[in-house]
This record gives C-alpha cells, sequence and structure tokens, in this order.
C-alpha cells in the first residue's frame, strides 16, 4: 500500500456524509472520523492531524468553535470548514476565531475536495508550525520598526481614529479609493492593509484577492456591511483574510484586530516560510478583468487632468510591484 | 425576578373595536346626533319662542283688563257720584221746599189737622199682628191690619178741614217738580197724602221715617217708577227722589212731624245717564284702540319671533351643512388613511410572510443540502467504482467464455499478452460492498430528502382545504421538524406531548404561529439553550406550550409585545408583527394566547396557546 498523504480528521453529525467524506479521501489518507465536537477534540489531542475538516451546523458545539479549539489544541493543523448554510455570522467568526485555511461548500466536488485537502496537508507538513516561531518573531518585532498601514476608505473618521490610537505603532497612510490604493503600494512598503469591501461604489475584494496572491506576507484586514456570504468564502479562499470586522466598526474591535495584524506580520516578515501556510487559489480572470476596469474609470475619474499622467505612472508603477504584470 | 404574566385578553375590546364588527361611523353618527341636536335646540326655541308669545298675550290682556276694570270704574264712580250729588241737591231742595211748606201751612193748617188726626187711636190697629210675607218671610203688616189703617186714613179724609188743605198743598205745589208729599204725625201715621189711597198707612217702622221722626235728620232715596200718581195726574217711568224729612216747629228744633216728598228728577238723571253713556263708550273706544294695539303688538312679537326663528335655523342648517361637510371630508380622510394604513400592514404582513418564509426555505434548503452532498459525491464514486469494475469484468467475462467454451476441467490460457493490462487491476478496486453501502446511502439521502419534502407539504398545507381536522400533536411535530432547519443546531428542541383531540382548525395559520414562537424563543436563547414544545389538556382546553431558557422580556417591553410594529429588533430584521399576527390567528381559532416571563437568573419565557376543543 502506498504511503499516505496525510492524516486527516473529518467531523459532522451526519453519518453519512462522514461515510461519503472517508469514501473519498480514504484512497489517498488516512482518515479519521467524528460525529461532534467534543469527540473531535479528543481525537485530535491523541492524533497528530494534518488537515481538521469540520461542519459548521452541528449540534452541542459549532464548528467554528471546534476548529478554535483545534487551533489551540494543534496549531499545525491546517483547518477546512464544510458548510452548506450561508451563516455570516458563524463565517466571520471562523475566520476571526480558527483562521480557516478553506472554505469547502457542500455539496463538494469529488475531484477538487482531495486535491484541496492534498494541498492543506502537504503545507501542514511542509511548513513550519506557526506558534514555534511566534515567541521569536516577538522578541524581533520591536526591532523591525514601524509598520505601515494602508486603509483604503472613503471615508476620513476611520483614519482620524486609527492615527489617534494606533499612530505611535503605525505608520497610517489613507487611500481614498482603489488608484489611490495602488498607488501607495508604488511608494510604500505596506504590512497590513484594511479596507471596506466597497469604497465608493467600487468592489475592493478583487484587489484584496490578488493583493494576496502576489504578497502572502501582506496581512489583510477587511470590515463589512454586506452579509454576502460567497464573497466572505471567495475573499478566505483566495485573499486570505487575516480579520473581518462586521460594521458598523467598534473601534475596540478595530484596535484589537488591527494589533492582531500586526502581531501577525511580524510573525511573516521574521518567518516568510510562515506565509506558504497561507497560500490562495488564484483568482479567475473575470474578477480580474473587473478590477482592471474599475481601477481604469477610477483614473479617468480623477479630478486634475494635468496631474492625470503621473498619477497614472504611479498607478501603473504600483500594479507592477503588487501584481507583476501591467495593467 | 419574579415571573409576569400577561395574556392578550386585555387588548382584545380594543381590537374588536378597530376590527371590522364595531367599526365606528363616523358621518352617519355625526350627522344622526348632530341633526338630533339641531332639531332641539329649534324645538326648545320654538317653545320658548311660544312661552314669550303666549306670555306677552297674557300681559297684554291682563293690562286690557285692569285698564278696563280702571275704566269702568272710572265710568261707575262718575255715575255714582253724578247721582250722590244729585240725590243731596234734591235732597237739599226738598229740605229747603218743606221748610217753605211747613212755614206756608203747618202752623195755621196742618198743625191743627195732624192734631186732630192723633186724636184717633191707632192701637187698635197696631195690635195686629204681622204676617210672614210670601216673597221674603219678613213679617208684615196683613191685609186685614192694612185695611185698617186705611180705614183710618179715610176717618181722616174726612176731616172737614181736608178738602182746603189739599187745595192748598195741591195749589202750592202745582207746576212744581214735586209730584207727591206725605205727612206723617210722630206716631208714624200718614195723616196727609196727595194720593189719598195712602192716608192711614203705618210707616212707624219705615227707616226714612224713623231717621227723620226720631234723629231729626233728613234721608234721600232715588227709586224709579213705572208708574206714578203725581199731582197732575198719573206719570209714567220716572226717576224719583223721595224724602223724609223732619217738620220743625217754627222757631225751635223740635219735630214735630215728618214729610215725605217725591220730586222728580227723571231729566237729570237722564243726563247724567247721558254722561255716563257718553264716558262708557269713550272707555268702550278707549278699549277698542288699546285691544287693536295689543292685537298689533302681539302679531308684531310673533312676527318678530317666527322671524328669529327661522333665522336661527337658518344658520342651524348652515352650521349643520358645515358640519357635515367638514366630517364628510375628514371622514373620507380617515378612511382614505385607514385603506392606506391597512394596505400598508397587508404588505408588511406579507413581507414578514415572505421573511419568516424566505428564512425557511434557507434552513430547509441546508437541510436538503446534506442529504444532496453525500448523495450526490457518493453516486459519482459509485460511478467512478463502477468504471474501475469495466477491466475486472472484462477478464472475468473472457474467463467465463472460455470455461463455458470447453468440456475438459483443465484450459491453457496464454497470459503473456494480458499480464499488462491486469497489472492495473487494483485489488482494491474489486470491493463491491463500498458501492453497495454508497448506493444504499444514496437511498438513505434519497428518503431524508422525501421526508422534508413531505414535512415541507404538511407545513405549508397548500393542498388541502383552509380548515380541516387535525392532531395537533403531528402539526406541531411537523413545525419542529422545519424550525430545527432555520435554528441553530446548538439549540435543543423538546417535544412533551400528550394525548390530544382533533380540532378544527388552519393548519398552515397555526404552523406559521407555532413556528414564529418557536423561532422567537431560538431568538431568545442566542447560541445554548432549550426550547420545550409542550402540549396537554387543561380545564377542557387544548394548551400548547412554548417554553425557552433564554433572556426573557424585559418589563418595559412585555405590555407592547402584541402591538403591532412593536419590536426589539433593529430595523429591517423584525418588522413586530409576528406576534401581532399570531394573536389575531389565535384569536380567530377562537383561542387565547398569554405569556410568562422571568428575566435575571433561571430566566426564560413561556408563550401558551389555548384552543377550546371542538365539540
Amino acid at each position: 500500500m502506498a504511503e499516505k498523504k496525510g492524516r486527516i480528521l473529518c467531523v459532522d453529525d451526519e453519518p453519512n456524509i462522514l461515510r461519503s467524506l472517508s469514501w473519498l479521501l480514504q484512497r489517498e489518507f488516512e482518515v479519521f472520523t467524528a460525529n461532534g465536537g467534543e469527540e473531535g477534540l479528543a481525537l485530535v489531542a491523541a492524533h497528530d492531524f494534518d488537515v481538521v475538516i469540520s461542519d459548521q451546523r452541528m449540534p452541542g458545539m459549532m464548528g467554528s468553535e471546534f476548529l478554535r479549539e483545534v487551533r489551540k489544541l494543534s496549531p499545525r493543523s491546517m483547518r477546512i470548514m464544510l458548510t452548506g448554510y450561508s451563516d455570516l455570522q458563524a463565517m466571520l467568526r471562523s475566520v476571526n476565531d480558527s483562521e480557516v485555511f478553506r472554505f469547502i461548500s457542500k455539496p463538494w466536488k469529488i475531484d477538487e475536495l482531495p486535491a484541496v485537502v492534498a494541498e492543506a496537508a502537504s503545507i501542514a507538513r511542509h511548513h513550519p508550525e506557526p506558534d514555534a516561531v511566534a515567541g521569536e518573531a516577538s522578541a524581533r518585532a520591536s526591532a523591525a520598526g514601524v509598520e505601515s498601514l494602508l486603509l483604503i476608505d472613503d471615508e476620513a473618521t476611520l483614519a482620524e481614529h486609527l492615527r489617534q490610537e494606533l499612530g505611535s505603532a503605525l505608520r497610517v497612510i489613507h487611500a481614498q479609493n482603489i488608484g489611490e490604493a495602488v498607488g501607495a503600494f508604488a511608494e510604500n512598503d505596506i504590512g497590513i492593509v484594511l479596507s471596506d469591501t466597497r469604497v465608493g461604489d467600487v468592489d475592493t475584494t478583487a484587489m484584496l484577492r490578488m493583493l494576496k496572491q502576489q504578497h502572502p506576507g501582506i496581512v489583510t484586514v477587511v470590515y463589512t456591511a454586506g452579509t454576502d456570504a460567497g464573497e466572505v468564502v471567495s475573499l478566505i479562499n483566495q485573499g486570505q483574510i487575516f480579520r473581518f470586522i462586521p460594521k458598523p466598526v467598534k473601534p475596540a474591535v478595530l484596535a484589537l484586530a488591527v494589533t492582531a495584524a500586526g502581531r501577525k506580520r511580524q510573525q511573516l516578515k521574521a518567518n516568510p516560510e510562515l506565509a506558504g501556510r497561507h497560500v490562495v487559489v488564484e483568482i479567475d480572470a473575470d474578477s480580474k478583468q473587473a478590477f482592471s476596469r474599475n481601477l481604469d474609470q477610477v483614473a479617468r475619474q480623477s479630478i486634475d487632468p494635468a496631474a492625470q499622467l503621473p498619477f497614472l505612472q504611479r498607478i501603473s508603477g504600483g500594479f507592477k510591484r503588487l501584481f507583476g504584470t501591467a495593467a | 425576578m419574579t415571573p409576569i404574566r400577561m395574556t392578550s385578553l386585555a387588548g382584545a375590546p380594543l381590537a374588536a373595536l378597530a376590527g371590522n364588527s364595531g367599526r365606528f361611523r363616523l358621518l352617519p353618527f355625526f350627522a344622526a346626533a348632530s341633526l338630533a341636536m339641531f332639531l332641539l335646540v329649534a324645538g326648545a326655541l320654538w317653545y320658548f319662542e311660544r312661552q314669550q308669545g303666549a306670555f306677552f298675550r297674557d300681559v297684554q290682556n291682563q293690562q286690557i283688563d285692569f285698564f278696563k276694570q280702571v275704566q269702568d270704574d272710572f265710568a261707575s264712580r262718575q255715575d255714582s257720584v253724578a247721582r250722590r250729588d244729585l240725590l243731596s241737591i234734591h235732597e237739599a231742595g226738598n229740605v229747603n221746599l218743606t221748610r217753605l211748606f211747613a212755614n206756608a201751612l203747618w202752623e195755621r193748617d196742618f198743625a191743627p189737622f195732624v192734631g186732630k188726626a192723633g186724636q184717633i187711636s191707632v192701637d187698635e190697629c197696631r195690635a195686629l199682628a204681622d204676617v210672614p210675607d210670601a216673597k221674603d218671610g219678613k213679617p208684615k203688616p196683613s191685609a186685614e191690619k192694612k185695611a185698617c189703617f186705611a180705614e183710618i186714613g179715610k176717618k181722616i179724609a174726612a176731616f172737614p178741614e181736608f178738602a182746603g188743605l189739599n187745595a192748598k198743598v195741591f195749589e202750592m205745589m202745582k207746576k212744581s217738580t214735586v209730584f207727591k208729599i206725605k205727612v206723617f204725625d210722630l206716631r208714624g201715621i200718614t195723616v196727609y197724602s196727595s194720593e189719598h189711597a195712602q192716608m192711614g198707612e203705618d210707616k212707624s217702622l219705615n227707616a226714612g221715617w224713623l231717621g227723620a221722626a226720631v234723629d231729626g235728620k233728613p234721608t234721600s232715596e232715588l227709586t224709579f217708577r213705572d208708574k206714578f200718581s203725581a199731582f197732575e195726574g198719573v206719570v209714567e217711568k220716572r226717576d224719583l227722589i223721595s224724602s223724609y224729612l223732619p217738620v220743625l216747629a217754627p222757631g225751635s228744633e223740635k219735630v214735630v212731624g215728618v214729610f215725605e216728598v217725591y220730586s222728580d228728577v227723571t231729566p237729570f238723571l237722564n243726563q247724567i245717564k247721558a254722561t255716563s253713556a257718553d264716558i262708557r263708550k269713550a272707555a268702550a273706544d278707549n278699549q277698542d284702540k288699546v285691544e287693536a294695539a295689543a292685537v298689533a303688538d302681539q302679531e308684531t312679537v310673533d312676527d318678530s319671533g317666527t322671524r328669529t326663528l327661522a333665522i336661527v335655523m337658518l344658520l342651524l342648517l348652515l352650521l349643520f351643512a358645515a358640519l357635515f361637510a367638514i366630517v364628510w371630508r375628514a371622514a373620507a380622510l380617515i378612511a382614505r388613511q385607514e385603506m392606506e394604513r391597512d394596505h400598508a400592514q397587508q404588505q408588511l404582513a406579507q413581507s414578514e410572510k415572505m421573511a419568516s418564509l424566505g428564512q425557511m426555505v434557507a434552513g430547509v434548503a441546508h437541510q436538503l443540502n446534506t442529504p444532496l452532498a453525500f448523495s450526490s459525491a457518493n453516486i459519482q464514486m459509485a460511478l467512478q467504482a463502477l468504471a474501475r469494475f469495466a477491466l475486472p469484468l472484462q477478464v472475468a467475462g473472457s474467463f467465463s467464455r472460455l470455461v463455458k467454451a470447453t468440456d475438459a476441467d483443465k484450459v491453457m490460457v496464454n497470459v503473456a499478452s494480458a499480464r499488462d493490462r491486469v497489472a492495473d487491476i487494483d485489488p482494491a478496486d474489486l470491493d463491491v460492498q463500498m458501492p453497495q453501502a454508497m448506493l444504499q446511502d444514496t437511498l438513505q439521502g434519497i428518503e431524508q430528502m422525501r421526508e422534508l419534502v413531505e414535512n415541507l407539504r404538511d407545513f405549508t398545507r397548500l393542498d388541502r382545504t383552509k380548515t380541516s381536522r387535525v392532531d395537533l400533536n403531528k402539526s406541531l411535530h411537523n413545525v419542529i421538524y422545519i424550525a430545527r432547519s432555520v435554528i441553530p443546531t446548538s439549540i435543543e428542541v423538546k417535544e412533551a406531548f400528550a394525548d390530544l383531540p382533533e380540532m378544527d382548525c388552519n393548519v398552515s395559520q397555526l404552523n406559521q404561529v407555532f413556528l414564529n414562537l418557536i423561532n422567537n424563543a431560538a431568538q431568545a436563547i442566542g447560541e445554548h439553550g432549550t426550547i420545550t414544545v409542550r402540549s396537554l389538556v387543561e380545564a377542557g382546553r387544548i394548551r400548547i406550550d412554548v417554553e425557552d431558557t433564554g433572556s426573557g422580556i424585559a418589563a418595559e417591553h412585555l405590555p407592547h409585545i402584541w402591538d403591532t410594529y412593536y419590536t426589539t429588533k433593529p430595523a429591517g430584521e423584525g418588522t413586530g408583527l409576528g406576534l401581532s399576527i399570531a394573536r389575531t390567528i389565535v384569536t380567530e381559532h377562537g383561542g387565547e394566547i398569554a405569556v410568562q416571563t422571568r428575566t435575571g437568573e433561571n430566566s426564560g419565557t413561556t408563550f401558551t396557546v389555548y384552543f377550546p376543543v371542538a365539540a
């Protein structure tokens, strides 16, 4: 028998699902199943799992709670959330609490799921455990100097608030639209991006997703008023968003998220290998095109025609730096 | 915290009032009430107007009467004064006349004559008894007595001096207004009368005689005679003054006899009467004028009253018309607003329904998603497994053909050519049980989906008539099944059902109520807790409890939970119609809905629905 690609734990309250998953995965992986959070945690304590797959809706312990516990118990295990129910609150919680690697929606595709699990297992096996370098990273954090935070928001209140609260620890750059944001990338070494999902009437998610693809070291925090679960799924899978903050943004929550993002950034900087744990799914061509169109539009809307050329140059420079290709 | 209990019944009459049954109909009510009031006011005004007219008439009549009285009084006073004056003037005249008469005739002629007559005894006649008069019962001299006195008169007339005396008297009185003279002696006996038949009469009891003879005072009286024998023959219809006059002895105050003189005052009296008639006529004229004026005044008053009444009525009518128009507009406005509100509420109720439907659909979709997920994965895997069976089956087929083609027990097979292909056969792929199990699971998945669809159908009951006879336990079980797919899985839903009698109801509506109550309970709980749905028969009623271990309802919200549009959820999440609709539905089923809640430690809320047991 060939060597298995990894040890997997599947948790779901529905035995049929567990059976179906193990049939699907047992060929390539060593599969364990548990029909609830408690049972799953017992198994996690007993075995060293590369990947933990959990359903969100379960009686007793919810999937997000379970994965949060898994993250504490076994930080090196990659966490995948299996969900068929668009419960945005639960999704946001699972992002923030358990930092899931992927959302897999039910029903899953039998050729995709093993591939995702295989990728996750490979990352778990070949990339360092995050907490093992955490202490080291934080030790270096103070020496690393002031981090730059790019805030993409069409309103100034939040920028002012951030400067007041975290101005000493962070350099806050405020971009009023995606054009300015792209420009800011050209001129600064941005470590943390804080953005609304919509700035003006432009969707920023495509940019955020593309950003992470090219620069795994950038930590992204998103706040959103929307309730579109699909958007959250794509932001996680393609953008590896670090934290989601529901709108209206509470200052304390924001400060907490930004501080955590700063720590994460330090970790990633100290150990670039760690970024491998946040590999993203390549963004689809349609989203890329849509983003280009938006950027184009923003460039044309620029108020000062005289300033347009350098602005475009800046953008194009930023774009190159950002995404590696010309717009 | 102590449990707070309240029922929806408190609000029920209000709802009934606002409902169709007891609708307040503004326009008819206003029209009827105000019209009645206006009619009352008009009636009262008319009545007072009439009263005033009657009072005025009364006052006028009184004044007329008084005026008449005054005039009559004046007239009669004038008349009586004139008569009195006439009497006293004539009396004085008669006194003088008598004096003259006495001076002329008494000493020489009458004194001896009276003295002689005085010698005739009258005691015999006086001794005769009086008889009661037929008319008034007073004692009157009998005919016999009168005859006795008449006899005395005849004796006196038979005196030889009588003729001369009589002639002298007649001579003196000729052509005067004196119609008759009588002379009485101090006994009261008529010793002379110009009407000879009256001589001898006893006047001792006559008040006039007594006044003159005893008190020495003259007395006069006005009388009317149809026939009277005067000096110059009989006269007719005459007003006369008769005076009793004392005769004093010349040169002294001593009464020696009494004259009775009749003097004619007819012309004076006629004059007086004419004057009186004049006055009376003038009074009557005045009276007529006053009455005419009164009638005119009355008419004026009545006219002005009628006019006032008419104006006031007209004004009232105008006021009524104006108010009616205003109220009519207001009623129309209110009706339109009510319609708009109803419409808005209907829309909101519809959106509420759609929202809960959407939530339910999402839940059901999730519920459906699980069997769908593993079934579709299983079928794909089973298909792959079947595909992997192709090669081994080919091999088995070739082998079976080979075996069938020969009768020998041993067959030589050249496997060299097949070795490569057979090498592809993985022993793990030959497991038939696994695909079987996959398909078996798929069948289970399909069964789950069927159950869901069945529950969904039972929940909506779109294929049933509106009202049907059902066992509420089944319905509740169905609702809980649907609810479980909507509410978080961390919330446990317990069923505690007792046997219930069947009841007639609109199942789809009641399902909506119970789903709403369970959803509310789930929202009150949040993440972890228990919802207990209990059914029992209590005091002849069906009782359904939906009990949660949630946070309870704060005291400030409790009185409002049944209010339409009252919600504690942020705008856009709750319409505030859920419980309001639930109560309406329960009330329509003849039931009652109540709540008991407890906040703080050991908090929780129980909604209880009662239904009457069908007869």
